[in-house]
């Protein structure tokens, strides 16, 4: 079930679900809350040529972040936006610091805004699913599927995020026949 | 349950922080906002198992390794 824009105040309001800065009445929508773009970005390199270069996550030594690391450059978005070329990935941030409470029954997914995505501009790369007990700022995995550079602001409407209500309380969030146990 | 953590460097945001467990299986890696750490320590719910003394967790975020229940010894258990 899909969470409302009601219940999704109320879950707010009981602290249930926390969002930080707390998004504004124009945020909402009927079963959505649209979310902001940090001005922090990490913009993966694009191959040289004449070089062949590959990823390979199913190598013994390999280290994600590490990675990331060396095939990205870390960048703060300037007032006049970041221009995202066709074809480019870049890891952006929600603005807001989202965090749902393990024991509420409420998990969420990430979604684009179809104003932007008319224009080619994908927010996640099949990795929509914020889990119950998350939280952070919210990582999008930005690519411009269309012909044209995007120009990306800080604080632009970037996503939504739609929330939904879990069949039950997942095992972390539920004091059963382990609690009470301790390390002693 | 808190466990105990490592702190490994920053993340890529400056909100994160790159944090190691050391499970049964060796040690973990993942990347968590900064706010979830508390005194080298991080929650992690209710354990979601048990079984020899250890207790199997589900840690707030996906592992380096793409791990989200780990099994940890007690005496990494804080709180």
């Amino acid at each position: 079930m899909i969470l409302t824009d009601r219940e999704i105040r109320l879950s707010i309001a009981k602290g249930l679900i926390i969002i930080d800065p707390a998004p504004d009445e124009k945020a909402f929508s009927s079963t959505a809350v649209d979310l902001t773009l940090d001005e922090h970005i990490a913009e993966l390199r694009e191959g040289e040529g004449g070089l062949e270069q590959a990823i390979d996550p199913g190598h013994k030594d390999f280290k994600p972040e590490k990675t990331l690391e060396l095939v990205s450059k870390k960048l703060t978005i300037p007032a006049e936006g970041y221009l995202l070329k066709p074809d480019l990935l870049v890891l952006a941030w929600t603005k807001e610091y989202v965090n749902l409470v393990p024991h509420n029954r409420v998990a969420a997914r990430v979604e684009g805004k179809s104003s932007l995505a008319r224009f080619g501009l994908g927010i996640h790369v099949t990795a929509p699913t914020i889990h119950a007990g998350f939280d952070g700022h919210i990582r999008l995995e930005m690519v411009n599927h269309g012909k044209l550079p995007i120009r990306l602001r800080p604080n632009m409407r970037i996503c939504q995020l739609i929330f939904e209500q879990t069949l039950g309380t997942p095992e972390k969030g539920y004091q059963g026949q382990f609690s009470g146990q301790t390390a002693s | 349950m808190r466990v105990k953590i490592e702190e490994m460097g920053i993340g890529q945001h400056p909100s994160e922080k790159v944090v190691q467990v050391e499970t049964l299986e060796g040690p973990e890696q993942l990347i968590v906002d900064k706010r979830s750490i508390h005194d080298r320590s991080l929650d992690v719910g209710f354990p979601v198992g048990q079984q020899n003394g250890h207790f199997l967790v589900e840690l707030p975020r996906e592992t380096l390794r793409g791990l989200w229940r780990v099994w940890i010894d007690k005496q990494i258990v804080v709180e």
